[in-house]
């Protein structure tokens, strides 16, 4: 079951849904709309090894906005930080940025109960295409889940910023 | 309602889910992380719905493989997976996505049926290197509403081997 607009407002506003900063013209009949964070970060190898740390740099996005090239990935941010530890959160993006060629992620829409964090965009986009931080870049919908709950606590919990794969750490001892 | 991590060990303990070989410690908090088997067909660079699709069957080596973007590869599970009373839903791992690989091409829903190994519709944005047996994405189930007591004629679950598109079958004359 996925939660309507109005039971996701609920449960913000009883604290078992996190969204902050939470503002009620950005509720949708089905799903919330976030924004896009400041914050960039691009790989700067050529080749990325998922045994390996893969190095980058950071970017703040300009007021003038960012243009995103196809063939390359962008890991975003997103402004709003959220999470649940009773549903299940799945994001996407809109309607309107799909539209412009823009994934918000790459076959990764799934996040972990418990998970309560700025969740990292994994942004590529079809044609040149410009964003702006602060702009409404995508939904996240929330689910009811059955069985018990073990809530996540891997390596992205915390993150403030775009966070690059950890991949690595499943190849340490 | 989704399956939370414990839910789905209990069904695949109980035999309503097949996850073959199964690992407690690949059980996230709603979905299970599947891995990547060494075989892996790379497909020609000009396709043809009506047409029988041409690839080249590699093996990825232990040293890894490198995936070109502009490029498709069809993948394959590890494990056997499926349920007939449990939907699945395939797609990546975040930390895979936040490499640019696709494992899906917007086609990640299964069907309520027999348990095989799953092709993966693999696709990077810049170049990657991956490995045989490489924790790659996740799994989840869905509890479904209605009847379930149809027979799905499953173009592609027969063959433990990755497959590729069997849509020029549907084309006649």
């Amino acid at each position: 079951m996925i939660l309507t607009g109005h039971e996701i407002e609920k449960q913000v506003n009883n604290g078992s849904i996190v969204i902050e900063p939470f503002d009620l013209s950005n509720l949708q009949p089905n799903s919330y709309d976030f924004h896009l964070g400041k914050y960039i970060k691009v790989y700067t190898n050529k080749i990325l090894d998922p045994k390996k740390k893969n190095p980058v740099k950071e970017i703040e996005i300009p007021n003038e906005g960012l243009l995103l090239k196809p063939d390359e990935l962008y890991l975003g941010m997103i402004e709003e930080k959220m999470g649940s530890k009773y549903y299940v959160p799945i994001l996407r993006g809109r309607s309107s940025t799909g539209r412009l060629g823009l994934f918000v992620h790459i076959t990764a829409d799934l996040i972990d109960i418990g998970s309560i964090n700025n969740w990292t965009l994994m942004l590529h986009s079809v044609v040149p295409v410009k964003v702006y931080a602060g702009m409404k870049i995508g939904q996240v919908t929330f689910w009811v889940p059955k069985g018990k709950i073990e809530l996540y606590n891997g390596e992205y919990q915390g993150s403030l910023k775009p966070m690059e794969s950890q991949s690595f750490k499943d190849y340490q001892d | 309602m989704i399956l939370t991590g414990q839910e789905i060990t209990k069904k695949v303990n109980e035999g309503s889910i097949t996850i073959a070989p199964f690992y407690e410690d690949s059980v996230n908090p709603n979905s299970y992380n599947y891995h990547l088997s060494p075989e892996l067909l790379v497909i020609e660079k000009s396709l043809d719905s009506r047409r029988e699709t041409k690839y080249k069957k590699i093996v990825i080596p232990e040293e890894g493989f490198v995936l070109e973007p502009h490029k498709l590869y069809l993948g394959l599970t590890k494990e056997i997976i499926g349920s007939t009373k449990y939907v699945t839903s395939l797609i990546g791992r975040s930390s895979i996505g936040r490499l640019g690989l696709f494992l899906q091409i917007t086609a990640d829903l299964g069907q309520l049926g027999n348990s095989h190994k799953w092709t993966l519709e693999m696709h990077v944005v810049k170049r990657l290197k991956v490995y045989p047996n490489m924790r790659i994405g996740q799994v989840s189930f869905w509890v479904p509403f209605g009847e379930n007591d149809y027979e799905y004629i499953d173009l592609y679950n027969s063959s433990n081997n990755p497959i590729v598109s069997k849509l020029y079958k549907e084309f006649k004359g």
